[in-house]
């Protein structure tokens, strides 16, 4: 009874200690909205505490002046590009690599996911010279193919993987039925392969989303083709001592994130760990 | 026999068909660019305006010659990824740990703790700029904690702490969640065993949770190593690399040299290094822990 109660006051202790760790833990987060909300002398005079005269000038102001709207179709439009021939790509390419197993298709699974060794920085300023005689610079859509070409070594690695399980008598009896190989694809390798698509679409989505050097390189100069965060970048740097004004666009930035994880936590958190994993 | 060579070369065809689009994406977004690195790392070129003029390997002889930061920034990469890596690891184990006990608000905390990962490092990095100068100010007005009153980035020893402390902060979700998936994966009965044969809470947890939990400590070290080493985003928008050069990754060498001073051709040569750098540095922690998880 005594070994019990102990126990109890132990874990009592411990959610305590757990609660004030996790409010401070988020703290930086929760300052960030409440100074959003403040106007320009309450930010500077106090910094930490809530809101006393709450405004929504800020936000209007700053979703106005770096035109919010267009920023997060740009985000959606780029993040939905790059996705889609990302999945696409690689579970087409896993599909067959894993099916026609020989030495030719290894050595071709081989170049596709060797890549994954080379940081990006290595490639990053010869890369802007490649794109620009491509024409794939000062260009969403350019962007959004750009992220295929670095996501489809990861991508393909985990399709690979996943391919193993999917067993082969599927393949073969849709041949029977008449189904030429893209067919099977389609409407049977595919539809199968949906748990690690979600995963892949989970990683990429939340790198795509939140990528800041290669978007820096590739669609910085027009305010058209800014993302969300290089604009938040720019117009940070701008508003220098406009605290409230910076506060409201790092808030407005971050905020589709955050809803979107509250919304799907269980299913992101899922994904990434088996992106982990996996990867 | 015709007809099996005839089929073979139909299903080739649909081979190349199938994994050409990934092959070609590659080789144009990453195989180019990385030869084309290499080339460059041998010539003098600022760009745009001329023709890279080729030098040998002049600019690499430069780099370790004592002139330049280079070095420099190696060392503080190394450094960086060593405290990112204790750091995050240690810490997001014990959070795990802590959180894998059963109570009510046990998934919200998860999700708390998650939240900064999800955030663009960019932001995280503005985040922290305005705590460390205005949020530090007022608390030190408040508790008057000599701490506070430090230059958190303005003075070089610090500088070094605040960047890795932020770095952090905002990835520790991300470990904590992977080891939460290893500590539920270890099997109840093997726990209460333990327990049943009079282990204390402490024994149990090194003695068997710890090695089971083997996987999942080499996959975290793993990541955190590759993203240590990778650091940018939160530097550039924290302190810049500054004050001076205190805060300089090798990455952020690489983007200033290339695109501040525009010397392409030296970028390129200490992207080629960088690349070096990492391949080494991560094979070796590869083959370390491959070697250590079968002594387990």
């Amino acid at each position: 009874m005594g070994m019990k109660k102990k126990a109890a006051t132990c874990k009592t202790a411990l959610i305590v200690i757990l609660t004030l760790l996790a409010l401070i833990y988020i703290y930086p987060v929760f300052l960030m909205f409440m100074n959003a909300f403040k106007p320009f002398g309450e930010v500077v005079s106090d910094p930490i505490a809530l809101p006393k005269e709450p405004t929504f000038e800020n936000i209007t102001y700053v979703v106005k002046k770096i035109h919010y709207g267009r920023l997060f179709f740009n985000n959606v439009m780029i993040t939905v590009i790059g996705i889609v021939g990302i999945v696409f790509f690689s579970s087409l390419a896993a599909y067959i690599l894993d099916r026609r197993r020989n030495r030719y298709t290894a050595m071709i699974y081989t170049l596709i996911i060797t890549p994954m060794l080379i940081p990006f920085q290595t490639i990053m300023i010869t890369l802007l010279k490649a794109m620009n005689v491509i024409h794939l610079d000062q260009s969403r859509v350019g962007l959004g193919i750009q992220y295929w070409g670095f996501g489809i070594p990861m991508a393909t690695f985990i399709f690979y993987n996943f391919m193993n399980t999917i067993p082969k008598e599927i393949d073969e009896s849709a041949k029977i039925d008449g189904a030429s190989t893209w067919r099977t694809y389609v409407s049977i390798i595919f539809p199968l392969l949906k748990s690690v698509t979600f995963t892949v679409i989970v990683l990429d989505v939340m790198w795509i989303w939140n990528d800041f050097l290669l978007p820096l390189l590739m669609v910085n100069s027009s305010n058209k083709t800014k993302t969300l965060v290089l604009a938040a970048y720019t117009f940070v740097g701008q508003m220098n001592t406009k605290w409230q004004y910076a506060m409201a666009a790092m808030a407005l930035t971050v905020l589709p994130s955050i809803i979107i994880f509250i919304v799907l936590q269980k299913y992101i958190v899922e994904g990434v760990v088996a992106g982990a994993v996996k990867g | 026999m015709l007809k099996t060579s005839k089929r073979k070369r139909k299903e080739w065809i649909e081979t190349l068909c199938f994994t050409i689009p990934a092959l070609a994406l590659v080789t144009i977004m990453m195989y180019i660019p990385f030869v084309m690195s290499g080339y460059y790392s041998l010539t003098e070129w600022n760009g745009i305006a001329k023709d890279p003029v080729f030098i040998g390997l002049e600019n690499f002889r430069k780099l370790f010659s004592g002139g330049s930061i280079f070095v420099g920034t190696l060392w503080f990469t190394i450094k960086y990824t060593l405290f990112f890596i204790v750091f995050s690891n240690v810490i997001a184990l014990a959070l795990a740990v802590a959180l894998t006990k059963k109570f009510r608000l046990a998934n919200v905390y998860r999700g708390l703790f998650f939240i900064p990962y999800i955030m663009s490092m960019t932001i995280v990095g503005f985040i922290w700029k305005f705590i460390f100068t205005k949020g530090f100010e007022k608390l030190f007005d408040i508790t008057q904690f000599g701490f506070l009153n430090f230059s958190w980035l303005g003075d070089p020893n610090f500088a070094f702490y605040s960047v890795a402390f932020v770095g952090v902060w905002q990835a520790l979700g991300f470990y904590i969640v992977l080891y939460i998936a290893g500590l539920q994966a270890i099997p109840g009965d093997v726990l209460e065993a333990a327990v049943v044969d009079g282990a204390t809470s402490r024994q149990t947890f090194f003695k068997v949770t710890l090695p089971l939990l083997g996987p999942s400590i080499t996959t975290c070290i793993f990541m955190s190593l590759t993203n240590g080493l990778k650091v940018f985003d939160i530097i550039l928008a924290l302190t810049k690399g500054g004050p001076g050069t205190a805060t300089y990754s090798t990455t952020m060498q690489i983007y200033q040299e290339a695109f501040t001073n525009n010397n392409y051709g030296m970028g390129s040569a200490e992207a080629i290094i960088y690349f070096i750098f990492v391949l080494i540095t991560t094979q070796l922690v590869l083959k370390v822990m491959s070697r250590r998880e079968v002594d387990l």
